[in-house]
């Protein structure tokens, strides 16, 4: 069931483009249907896991190596998918309403089912690189949604900088994943299930003392941090507000940011109790906590001002995994909820007073309770859950995590940073809410709510804020046993050991309460001055999003760099390099393990012509080099080649011979076609010392491959493929010939990557010669020594590597089968 | 390119011959020495005697293909045929055989047909290529000619 939900999710995404139809609203309405429909039958199974059930799927690929396609609910995995199923239900009717102008509204609700697919598989995957897979989706989707109006620069800069920052982080977590199922492995884990999350979490003790825990946490760290827009990494979150409020309200507050959230409390019963898991998440948690929510009262456009009071939410919630023990997971599962419940209404309403007043700039608006008073209630209600004010939904939360931090077991000075974090960060958000409510609901109507003719919006649109702000002061009333025994399991899957708790709004004075209060009074003590606070200059210099940009433009000038270092457009350079590369790699471990396999036995057999043949190469080679006139030099070449031609006849490898001579009489044809054009003066135009140093390399060079083919050949470790080839290339390949078997049946997948390099090859080639730019000084002087001639660097290079190409495959295996042939 | 009447003469007699003779080449290669490259080689090599014999302008009009087009179909060919197994739940290039050997040609099974499948992109990428040199107008100024061909 969950790998349709999730395939679901994904192929009925096209479905989006009926939004290019009108009426919007009415078509977002309908399109809602598909989530909910999602969020019913995810809805059907809380029983099951409220009783402490999971369900567990796979499709299996390469089992041997890990490789399958697993989906697991359990109560974490389902809490998040409630949450994306249920709030995205509300983001896509909404959505209609909000673009009912925009024929865009098609292409943008096609990304929008397509992230939601993408963010149900992270959170009900069960195998990490399943899980890895999807979270690549939920950045590329992010990307396409931020970008949404790509005819606007800051549209563009912020969706690229956010999906390089996420990216990269991607790119850590992939890494880090990998280490961890590597230690997995180490510890006794078998391949099949060190990529499983249970296994896992089930071997996180042994885990922890290997040598790969720190590395693999710290990259999975780095992952998760870029992901939730944790500091240093923050800035692309107030950058990905350029994208349309529906979304911002679904990926940048519900949903996405909170996918590095999930991993972490996914991990944390594995990963957890120690001192750099725990550590690390309250420091970098805790000071993104505070740094959130103090910039976030400084801000005048209200979609900036929630970003920067999301990205504190998503430091709370770092914090309180890293709080750990049961108080911690109870804290993270009940602010997860609270927070995607006041924050996407926030989101929706900021929309809303955007779509109706034509501004989000709180020192443009003003008064619209004469205009707006449903909005109005509607946002009172989630700023007031924001604030933590008794008896909302985010009151519950800020007291359970004052509850985590005060009950913690973790060393001396962490729990007392939590504690200040908590409080500095909820007074900021009490002097934010205020801040955003008096700024637009208050006061009197200024110029620009003047010029527009403001009422509240139709139901269509309202609806969505409405229901989840109505959920913050409902759920605390009436249904807390219920939100408790959907939050239970979901605590235990963070704990790591089955436990219940119950939530409750008031059982007696204590510390988290009277401390709550105390924030509560001190919070409304400096909102009154909110306008004095805004002005002053405290944080505003920490900017990441300059940092980014400058490391982005030294990335690109070393680029640049390198590039104009590696491509000099010379033959010979471009083979020094690879030759230089070829030897630290192969010859490096080739000498520190290889040598000893090489034997040299002589043929007792050997005949007098073999020997004569053989000798004849280096002498042809000797002549090539020597060689006064170009025409001689060809012809040398040729004489090598030919005699390489003839050993494969004297060692009955037919097929070898033929084709040895045919590159041979095509090499020296193409090699005459570009005859006219080289300069006529036949001479090394080289300085001594560089062509000293090219004889050294090349000599090592040249004696490097001898070594390999003689080790490779005299190497007794592993049985010849020989035989198994000539054994079975009549009865399996059907061939008498076994090379031509081999080409096209035993190993003709390597002949298709070949002709395919072939033909890359002549689009290569064609490509120089025929778009080149034609220098006129070039032109001019065209016969000219020094002139680069591009086309036929690359030709003869093209030319040469396809033939050494299918000279390996043949090589590779002929000598022997030949030999046992005779 | 050189105007010599031997190499001319040498060279429309050949022609057919050598055409022949790799289509022999590529048919025999499963049980005797031979084969798609080889039977490439040769085929390229027998249009590239006409492109120095007579200019490429001549040698484009006697075979009338797009070299660059047949490279691409030889791959798409070859890797055609490794697509039948697939609908067999075997791995991809699995080859298949017709039992009984057709008149002339011998054995037919998806490996000798993805040979064909070389043997094209052979041709194609060989003979574009000294197609490419032999039309540089850098190289042999007496052929510059508005040419598009592909």
């Amino acid at each position: 069931m969950l790998l349709w939900i999730v395939l679901f999710a994904l192929v009925t995404s096209p479905l989006g483009l009926l939004g290019r139809r009108t009426p919007r609203p009415l078509i977002g309405w309908g399109l809602a249907v598909l989530p909910l429909s999602l969020f019913v039958l995810l809805a059907l199974q809380i029983p099951l896991i409220a009783s402490g059930g999971r369900l567990d799927e796979a499709v299996p690929w390469v089992p041997a190596m890990g490789l399958e396609l697993r989906f697991s609910l359990d109560g974490l995995g389902m809490l998040f998918a409630l949450i994306i199923t249920g709030i995205g239900t509300l983001i896509v009717g909404y959505a209609g309403a909000y673009m009912a102008n925009d024929a865009g509204l098609g292409r943008f609700l096609v990304y929008m089912f397509l992230f939601m697919g993408a963010m149900l598989g992270v959170v009900l995957a069960g195998n990490i690189l399943t899980m890895f897979v999807f979270w690549e989706l939920t950045s590329i989707t992010s990307y396409l949604l931020i970008g949404y109006k790509h005819d606007y620069p800051d549209a563009r800069r912020g969706a690229q900088q956010s999906l390089l920052i996420t990216g990269i982080g991607g790119l850590a977590l992939l890494l880090g994943l990998l280490i961890l199922a590597a230690a997995a492995q180490q510890v006794g884990v078998s391949v099949a299930d060190s990529y499983r999350f249970d296994a896992l979490i089930a071997a996180g003790e042994q885990i922890r003392q290997t040598a790969l825990y720190a590395p693999a946490v710290a990259l999975i760290f780095l992952g998760c941090f870029t992901k939730s827009a944790q500091f240093p990494f923050h800035f692309w979150l107030p950058g990905a507000m350029q994208a349309p409020t529906p979304a911002s309200a679904f990926l940048h507050s519900a949903t996405m940011v909170k996918a590095g959230i999930y991993l972490l409390a996914r991990l944390s019963p594995g990963l957890g109790e120690t001192l750099l898991w725990n550590g690390t998440l309250v420091a970098v948690g805790g000071f993104t906590f505070v740094f959130g929510s103090i910039v976030a009262f400084r801000q005048y456009d209200i979609k900036a001002l929630l970003a920067y009071t999301t990205l504190s939410m998503l430091g709370g919630l770092v914090m309180m995994i890293g709080l750990g023990g049961k108080y911690g997971a109870e804290a993270l599962v009940t602010g997860i909820l609270a927070h995607a419940l006041y924050k996407s209404s926030l989101f929706m309403v900021a929309g809303i007073i955007d779509h109706e007043a034509g501004t989000r700039d709180l020192n443009k608006l003003g008064a619209l309770r004469r205009y707006m008073p449903i909005t109005m209630v509607v946002t009172a209600i989630a700023l007031l859950s924001q604030m933590g004010i008794p008896i909302l939904m985010g009151f519950v939360s800020k007291e359970w995590m004052l509850k985590a931090a005060l009950e913690s077991s973790l060393p001396a000075p962490w729990p007392l940073v939590a504690l200040v974090a908590i409080v500095i960060g909820a007074v900021g958000y009490i002097i934010a809410a205020w801040r955003l409510f008096r700024n637009a609901f208050l006061g009197e109507p200024s110029p620009t709510v003047q010029k527009h003719h403001l009422v509240d919006p139709k139901w269509s649109m309202l609806l969505s804020p409405a229901v989840p702000s109505a959920l913050s002061l409902i759920l605390p009333l009436g249904l807390l046993p219920a939100v408790s025994s959907l939050l239970s399991p979901a605590a235990s899957a963070v704990y790591g050991a089955p436990f219940t708790f119950e939530l409750y709004l008031y059982r007696g004075v204590n510390t988290a309460l009277l401390i709550s209060l105390g924030v509560i009074a001190v919070g409304a003590l400096f909102a009154t001055q909110q306008q004095r606070l805004a002005a002053q200059k405290i944080i505003a210099s920490i900017n990441g999003a300059v940092v980014f940009d400058k490391l982005i433009e030294g990335l690109l000038a070393f680029a640049t760099g390198m590039t104009r270092m590696i491509q000099s457009g010379r033959l010979r350079t471009y083979l020094l390099y690879v030759v230089l590369v070829f030897m630290l790699f192969v010859g490096t471990p080739f000498v520190a393990y290889g040598l000893d396999d090489i034997r040299f036995v002589l043929d007792e057999n050997l005949r007098f012509y073999e020997v004569v043949v053989t000798a004849l190469i280096p002498i042809a080679v000797i002549a090539t080099i020597a060689a006064s006139s170009r025409l001689g030099a060809i012809i040398a070449l040729g004489v090598a080649g030919a005699m390489v031609a003839l050993i494969f006849v004297l060692f009955s490898a037919p097929d070898l011979a033929l084709t040895q001579l045919l590159i041979e009489v095509l090499s020296t044809v193409f090699l005459l076609f570009v005859f006219s054009v080289l300069p006529s003066r036949f001479a090394s135009l080289s300085p001594a010392w560089v062509r000293w140093r090219d004889a050294f390399i090349a000599t090592v060079f040249g004696v490097m491959m001898a070594m390999l083919v003689l080790a490779a050949s005299s190497n007794t470790d592993f049985p010849s493929l020989a035989p198994w080839f000539l054994a079975n290339s009549l009865s399996e390949g059907k061939g008498a010939n076994v090379v031509n078997v081999i080409l096209v049946d035993f190993r003709g997948f390597d002949t298709l990557g070949e002709i395919t390099v072939l033909f890359i090859a002549v689009l290569g080639i064609y490509g120089l010669l025929r778009f080149r730019r034609v220098k006129p000084d070039v032109r001019a002087s065209g016969r000219d020594a020094q002139t680069i001639m591009p086309g036929e660097d690359t030709l003869l290079a093209g030319n040469g590597a396809s033939a050494a190409g299918e000279h390996q495959v043949s090589a590779g295996v002929e000598p022997s089968a030949v030999r046992a042939k005779r | 390119m050189y105007e010599s009447v031997i190499l001319r003469t040498v060279a429309r007699v050949m022609m057919p011959l050598l055409l022949l003779l790799s289509v022999f080449m590529l048919l025999r290669g499963h049980n005797l020495p031979g084969g798609g490259f080889i039977g490439g080689l040769l085929a390229s090599a027998a249009i590239i005697m006409q492109i120095i014999a007579f200019g490429p302008t001549f040698a484009r009009k006697v075979i009338r293909v797009g070299y660059l087009n047949m490279a691409a179909f030889g791959v798409f060919f070859g890797a055609l045929w490794g697509l039948p197994a697939l609908f067999f739940n075997l791995p991809y290039m699995d080859a298949f055989w017709i039992n009984d050997p057709i008149p002339g040609i011998g054995k037919i099974g998806t490996p000798v047909l993805f040979d064909v499948g070389v043997f094209l992109a052979v041709i194609g990428v060989t003979t574009r290529v000294a197609l490419l040199l032999a039309e540089e107008p850098e190289l042999f100024p007496m052929y510059v000619q508005a040419e598009t061909e592909e």
